[in-house]
């Protein structure tokens, strides 16, 4: 696979992306010099695979896949808030630039198609995907807990799910020295 | 063949745990290997199905070391959090702060100044080499060459020093920050690094002389744990692994970030795809690192080592008695820190096991909305079952320790 490496400048990157996908995708924008594009979740088995195989994008290494919540994003004008999203990372050795692919799914029962079929490596990433969000993946071979044991409850990087430790009670004590009894002197 | 059917020659079982050949009804030993064995290399448990010495199945069961580190990132200010990622991969410790510090850059849209860019090469570097000797040691060890774990912990215990000289600390050192580095070198640096260069030109060449013409060690992982470039690009295979199966693939050339565009260095890469083959891209990366290391030392700039915007970095000590401001700012930061501007960004740098990449999103506040990291253990071991299966038992000892995963990161 030793190549000489092409560079493309963003502009390229994004027209190629463009090209290639064409009505598969819903969005797309350059975010620091990486395309991003934004599809349904019936199409990303189509969009990876289009963006791996065509000749002039050649994304043939998967990165990562993961989600974020976006329901406490910022605040109720963000641009980025919304509900939960997919996210896959796509990464091009021959001609270097990187694709993020984001799938906006909605927050109760999220179902999103499996891109184990197109790129193998994503079964664990999205058994940690289902544990961590909640988050259905149709086609995938064994979608069961990665690290938590099976009768874990609650979705953990929900935002809606809190950390025990990070509770904040009332101290139990007076706050003004008025209100205990004896003046606060007592 | 495509990527996929390479792996499909292997069948699954009912869980979609890959098999040699699926039988539920076979005699078959079930053995569970791990969580707490020598051999595993941390706490990864592996459920082995055996026909004799054969391993017919091999399912990596993880999550013993899972204290969700990226849900934690989650509640912490954007400066504490790289005290968070550095807990991660713990042997590479440098490499995971550097990626979360140039993500949290990048979202700035700050200039790191050119001193704290080779410090950070430096550190990461030295890094590279001491991370290798762990693997180097480890797998002496588990192919019955005890010595090599000893000679492979004595030269670590030098560059750990040298980090407790820069750093505080031995592990775990929240050195690399966004905008820079923590502190400047100390006085001396140069010419600690500068033994240590000697010491393992020197050091690299006994390792060679113990394994790497050595009888044993070669039939015991020659054609050993053989990957297909087919199997590792499928898996997402990178780092070592990914270059002794002949993907010529290594961040530092590729995207240069900090200075690696500035210095030379060749990227080994083999086709072999064996045990051996990730023996050899290891050996040479060391000696590749102390060429680095050699132009670092030599093109390190003086000037500033963080960014010294007052908004970001706080204030020397001396200020704080002279400058009501210096106060003020010095309290926003310890208390609250400082906010980062709406957005998202993917960084990704070469760590020694291969492509770490941190997904930073920021909603604008004084913490990160969601950090992801993507691991290069965690990928790197969905090649475990395909590299062990139909092999000896003897043979996936000698596999786990090329890979060379680490727990703390495949876990996070």
């Amino acid at each position: 696979m030793a190549v000489a490496r092409e560079r493309l400048s963003p502009d390229e990157i994004l027209e190629r992306v463009e090209r290639v996908l064409d009505d598969k995708i819903t969005a797309s924008r350059l975010n620091f010099g990486q395309a991003d594009v934004t599809c349904e979740p019936d199409r990303l088995v189509d969009v990876v695979t289009a963006l791996r195989d065509h000749e002039d994008t050649r994304t043939i290494f998967f990165t990562f896949l993961s989600a974020i919540d976006r329901s406490t994003f910022g605040n109720e004008e963000s641009e980025g808030r919304g509900e939960l999203e997919v996210l896959v990372h796509l990464y091009s050795p021959e001609l270097v630039f990187h694709v993020n692919v984001h799938v906006p799914l909605p927050m109760d029962s999220p179902t999103c198609a499996s891109i184990s079929g197109v790129f193998r490596g994503a079964e664990w990433h999205e058994r940690e995907t289902h544990e961590m969000f909640g988050i259905a993946f149709e086609g995938h071979p064994g979608l069961t807990n990665l690290y938590l044991p099976e009768d874990f409850e609650g979705r953990p990087l929900l935002k809606s799910f809190r950390l025990p430790g990070r509770f904040v009670k009332d101290w139990p004590g007076a706050k003004d020295p008025e209100e205990a009894a004896g003046g606060g002197r007592g | 063949m495509t990527s996929a059917q390479a792996i499909d020659k292997l069948e699954r079982d009912g869980h979609g745990a890959y098999v040699e050949s699926y039988d539920p009804d076979a005699q078959r030993m079930t053995l569970n290997m791990g969580p707490v064995h020598p051999a595993t290399h941390g706490v990864l448990r592996l459920l082995l199905e055996l026909d004799g010495e054969t391993v017919m199945k091999c399912e990596p069961i993880i999550g013993y070391l899972h204290t969700g580190m990226e849900k934690e990132c989650e509640d912490q200010n954007w400066r504490q959090a790289v005290t968070i990622v550095t807990r991660m991969d713990y042997l590479a410790q440098f490499s995971n702060e550097l990626v979360y510090s140039r993500a949290v850059d990048r979202l700035l849209d700050i200039d790191v100044p050119p001193r704290g860019r080779y410090i950070r090469v430096l550190m990461s570097e030295l890094n590279r080499l001491s991370s290798h000797l762990v693997w180097y040691g480890t797998q002496g060890l588990d192919m019955g060459a005890m010595s090599a774990l000893f000679y492979g912990f004595r030269e670590r215990e030098v560059i750990q020093d040298f980090n407790e000289m820069v750093t505080g600390l031995r592990m775990n050192n929240g050195y690399i920050i966004p905008g820079g580095v923590w502190e400047d070198l100390p006085d001396g640096w140069e010419p600690a690094v500068e033994s240590i260069l000697a010491l393992m030109s020197r050091r690299i060449e006994e390792y060679e002389e113990l394994l790497t013409f050595n009888p044993v060690f070669l039939e015991r992982t020659r054609g050993v744990g053989v990957i297909s470039k087919e199997v590792a690009l499928a898996l997402g295979a990178s780092g070592p692994i990914a270059r002794a199966s002949g993907i010529d693939l290594d961040l530092r050339r590729d995207a240069p970030y900090e200075v690696y565009d500035k210095l030379t260095f060749d990227v080994p890469t083999l086709t072999e795809g064996d045990v051996y083959a990730r023996y050899q891209v290891r050996m040479i990366e060391m000696r590749e690192s102390l060429k680095i290391l050699r132009q670092v030392v030599d093109g390190m700039p003086g000037g500033d080592y963080k960014n010294m915007d007052p908004k970001l970095t706080p204030p020397p000590r001396s200020e704080l008695n002279r400058s009501m401001e210096a106060v003020i700012h010095h309290f926003k930061l310890m208390t609250q820190g400082y906010t980062v501007p709406e957005g998202e960004v993917y960084e990704a740098v070469e760590s020694p096991r291969g492509e770490l990449g941190c997904y930073t999103v920021s909603s604008g506040g004084t913490a990160p909305h969601r950090v992801h990291v993507r691991d290069p253990s965690f990928a790197n071991l969905q090649l475990l079952p395909p590299a062990a299966i139909g092999g000896l038992v003897a043979d996936l000892i000698a596999v786990i320790a090329s890979l060379d995963p680490i727990m703390g990161g495949v876990d996070r």
